[in-house]
């Protein structure tokens, strides 16, 4: 048998080290300013976020559902969906942050990175403004 | 162990339970990060492994997880919480063998842990993105801090239940 004490030091650990985590993950400044969407994990859209200069809207959607993406000045959030959760809306603005935006319903996921993972121009075009 | 009929309305009755507590805890708001969430039903569970045994345990997990994913209608929420109870039943197994009767909290806390790692890995396998990686510590502490709580709770469970058990149930 493990004494209490010993439970109480390795548990203790544990959440330590996960708070620890926490803090280091989540004040981890993005390593750049492009903003990769993703979805099922392949890169759908990039956007260099440094380089917007006026605000514009987009509407990524597929069989599963809808999310309206606002890109402002150095921030990207998304405004508007139809998944159950909302929680990617709930999840507000991604300036510069290394901590992703999810939405797990439709399988979408916006990083903030260096380089643009999506084929194309990732300054917006002039259809989309 | 009793076997046969009074055995089974046992399990039946926890399973009820489990459940009943599941849909109450369903009304409780999402605080924004999904995953993040008390577990309550994780007392039944963690009572039922000590009261019961491991395996009757397993089969209310089970039962109180597909019944609650048709209850509140997520069908995919099912496969997180399939994925995360199988973890959590596979560390109870060993515990319940090392664990005292004060230490019945140990199992709620490692159970919750390894809840949230089973339900990281459908997220992980859903998206394919490896950034949702970034929520495997939130949840962790979340993880910690309710199977604590719900551990407490299931500790006194366990030990105001059991004479009641020995003197109805356990002959």
């Amino acid at each position: 048998m493990i004494k209490t004490k010993t439970w109480v030091l390795i548990l203790g650990a544990l959440l330590l080290t996960a708070l620890l985590s926490c803090l280091i993950l989540y004040t981890r400044p993005a390593p750049g300013t492009v903003a990769n969407i993703y979805r099922d994990g392949v890169p759908v859209r990039s956007v260099d976020l440094s380089l917007v200069t006026e605000p514009w809207e987009f509407t990524l959607s597929d069989e599963r559902g809808a999310n309206v993406i606002r890109v402002e000045p150095g921030r990207i959030a998304v405004i508007d969906a139809d998944c159950p959760d909302r929680i990617c809306v709930e999840a507000g603005w991604l300036s510069d942050s290394a901590s992703p935006i999810v939405c797990l319903p439709h399988r979408l996921v916006i990083r903030i990175e260096k380089n643009a993972a999506a084929e194309g121009d990732p300054v917006p075009d002039t259809v989309s403004r | 162990m009793k076997k046969g009929a009074g055995r089974l309305t046992l399990d039946a009755l926890f399973t009820a339970a489990a459940l009943t507590i599941f849909v109450i805890e369903l009304q409780i708001p999402s605080i924004g990060i999904p995953g993040v969430k008390l577990g309550l039903a994780n007392i039944v569970t963690v009572t039922a492994a000590f009261l019961i045994g491991p395996w009757d345990a397993g089969a209310i997990l089970l039962c109180r997880i597909v019944l609650g994913g048709v209850f509140s209608g997520q069908i995919m929420a099912l496969w997180y919480s399939l994925a995360g109870g199988t973890l959590c039943w596979l560390i109870m197994l060993p515990l319940r063998r090392i664990l005292t009767e004060k230490q019945i909290w140990v199992m709620s806390v490692l159970g919750a842990a390894a809840h949230n790692i089973g339900q990281i890995l459908v997220a992980l396998a859903v998206t394919r993105t490896a950034a949702i990686l970034y929520y495997l510590p939130v949840l962790m502490v979340s993880g910690i801090l309710a199977g604590l709580f719900t551990g407490i709770a299931a500790q006194f469970a366990v030990l105001r239940l059991r004479p009641v058990m020995k003197k109805h149930f356990l002959r």
